[in-house]
């Protein structure tokens, strides 16, 4: 893995010569949100570096909000820069529900393909991020090209795949090659990890949570279900959340929109009858999905602890609680 | 070479339409290519700017020039197919789903267990073994339907007489008075038939309820579980694994059936719900 030091006046003028041939797209902070924006001459100094997660979760990017999947279209390259580990880590599940070899979804694919991926490692966290608990470092280790970091004024850049090679070789004759990561990232990193930890220090791990989930009868689903309005935002934000309709248009053709579990008739069928009638089933359904099903199916864990869904939440409801709450009364049971 | 796109429909013509009863009605579907597909598959079918929605084939996959789909208006896309007039395009993708596995039916007894309109890809299932009718030991077919006049494919009942190695019985909840045949559910069926049941193959097919109690009731028999094989009804909407709406627990109901064994889904909330309701009756 070549390893490069480059100044950030160098590396920010590289993305902006990249933004005038492809789309870039980059972590932006407007007020207190930080998302990713279209670079261009306007905002390319306003880049936020090795924050915590940006609001759009990274799939939006190869499975868009809504999509027409019978017209034929040419993916142009782009580049997305400052993608956190959890995000790149929701692609393991992700690509093997669209790539799967049975089924290839070529949109999905052709977006996959023509993206270079440039991961970051975060060096603050958010209030609800937790993906130490389930077994995720808080920098990139797969799943992109390129992986950034700031140190001291300094960019270091380390290349995970040929794609991210080829991409840097115009650039590299600028570069320092360094020959491993300064010590500082490595201090950095263990520090992230240990602000994450004792942030979520009473927050059972992904096995424990299956654990109590799977025993959970209708309780905490119950009491927590009271509080939720099927507006579907934990879905929409989460990064491997993967639902669809298929809706039809004139000329046989087809969007793919997002959906969500939690809005009623999810499950419905003709005639009526709908396994995920009650709210309180479909917020079961999600955990379940999440912790139990997806696991078993993919051997992924489908949550990747954003904690994207507890910002979303307009009802308040608190996934960490919730799962807090149910191992407590296991342990009780048990 | 460009991929296959997963989602694109290809467009065939409707021939005719034939109503079986006045909610159920048979299309016929000829194809510029061949249909392939496996006995207990499913094709998505599209109507043009209006929806699209899951149908087993009632025809014999060995025809390959032309479908037919059985469609009981049941909800919005099915009710519209209903208003078609014969002439119009539709969009099948697919088959999608696992299909029967006939070939473990070889040399045993099979009973085949039909409520209402679940006779469709049971029609496909029977016209597909009978091409082979010398490999099973027997064929006991078993349909019921709510009235004698909601039986469908009234024509092909007297055919399925011919074959000396089928047995047909038939039940009605509700008889009229030129009715010579069984009265009662149709599990009522399962009673007249004398055979070891730890041996014989058992197929269901019908609304959810009919297809759970007659699982239960094959169970009770002795029919072993590993050989009842029941089509989930789910709201399978992209048939490729993928947009969740079929999920089963840790099962996507278009990619890994719709036909599972009893003993690949007794586990599952619905199938544990159910049995619930007796665990606490008794």
């Amino acid at each position: 893995m070549r390893t490069y030091s480059v100044s950030l006046k160098q590396w920010v003028k590289i993305l902006s010569l990249v933004s005038a041939k492809s789309n870039v797209f980059a972590p932006v902070k407007r007020y207190d949100f930080l998302d990713y924006e279209l670079l261009s001459v306007n905002n390319v100094d306003y880049i936020s570096f090795n924050k915590a997660k940006p609001t759009t979760p990274l799939k939006a990017f190869f499975f868009p909000i809504k999509e027409n999947v019978v017209k034929e279209r040419k993916e142009l390259q782009q580049v997305i820069f400052g993608v956190p580990s959890c995000d790149l880590n929701a692609l393991n599940l992700l690509d093997k529900i669209f790539l799967d070899e049975d089924f290839l979804d070529i949109y999905y694919k052709n977006k996959r393909e023509n993206t270079i991926l440039i991961g970051s490692d975060c060096y603050d966290i958010d209030e609800n991020c937790h993906c130490t608990s389930y077994g995720i470092n808080p920098f990139p280790q797969k799943n992109c090209d390129i992986s950034f970091s700031l140190i001291n004024h300094k960019v270091i850049l380390q290349v995970h795949t040929k794609k991210g090679e080829g991409f840097l070789n115009e650039f590299t004759a600028d570069f320092i090659e360094l020959d491993k990561l300064p010590i500082e990232i490595h201090k950095e990193r263990e520090n992230t990890v240990k602000q994450l930890e004792l942030q979520n220090k009473d927050l059972p791990g992904n096995e424990e949570t299956r654990k109590a989930i799977q025993k959970e009868g209708t309780v905490i689903w119950k009491k927590y279900a009271k509080d939720c309005v099927s507006c579907g935002a934990c879905a929409v934000i989460c990064p491997t959340c993967h639902c669809f309709l298929l809706i039809d248009k004139a000329n046989f053709e087809k969007v793919k929109i997002w959906d969500a579990c939690q809005y009623p008739a999810f499950e419905r069928v003709a005639g009526d009858e709908d396994p995920l009638e009650k709210i309180y089933t479909r917020l079961k359904n999600r955990y379940l999905c999440k912790f139990v099903h997806k696991p078993d199916m993919f051997n992924e864990i489908a949550c990747t602890g954003c904690g994207r869904c507890i910002d979303a939440c307009i009802g308040k409801i608190n996934k960490n609680q919730l799962i807090i709450e149910s191992c407590k009364l296991r342990k009780e049971h048990d | 070479m460009t991929e296959k796109n997963i989602y694109k429909p290809l467009k065939y013509k409707i021939d005719k339409i034939v109503s079986e009863t006045p909610l159920i009605k048979t299309f016929f579907i000829s194809a510029a290519k061949e249909f392939e597909f496996k006995t207990g598959q499913f094709v998505e079918v599209t109507i043009d700017e209006i929806g699209e929605a899951p149908y087993t084939p009632s025809s014999s996959p060995y025809v390959k020039n032309k479908m037919e789909l059985t469609i009981m208006k049941a909800g919005y896309v099915t009710g519209k197919m209903h208003e078609l007039q014969g002439g119009e395009k539709i969009g099948i993708r697919g088959p999608f789903g696992k299909g029967y596995p006939v070939d473990k039916f070889y040399g045993k007894e099979i009973i085949i267990l039909g409520g209402g309109v679940g006779l469709a890809p049971l029609r496909c299932l029977i016209l597909t073994l009978l091409e082979e009718e010398d490999k099973f030991e027997k064929i006991n077919i078993c349909f019921g339907a709510k009235t004698p006049s909601d039986f469908i494919y009234k024509d092909w009942f007297s055919d399925l007489k011919k074959h000396k190695n089928v047995e047909l019985l038939r039940s009605v909840d509700k008889a009229d008075a030129d009715w010579k045949e069984s009265e009662g559910v149709v599990t009522v069926l399962l009673d007249k038939i004398r055979t070891d049941f730890k041996e014989v193959i058992a197929i269901v097919c019908g609304p959810p309820i009919m297809m759970k109690f007659g699982a239960k009731r094959l169970l009770e028999l002795g029919v072993k579980e590993e050989n009842i094989y029941l089509s989930m009804e789910t709201n399978m909407s992209c048939g490729l694994g993928k947009c969740g709406h079929c999920a089963m627990d840790s099962i996507f109901v278009c990619k890994d059936g719709p036909v599972f064994t009893y003993k690949e889904i007794k586990n599952t909330s619905e199938m544990i719900e159910f049995r619930s309701l007796f665990e606490k009756k008794s």
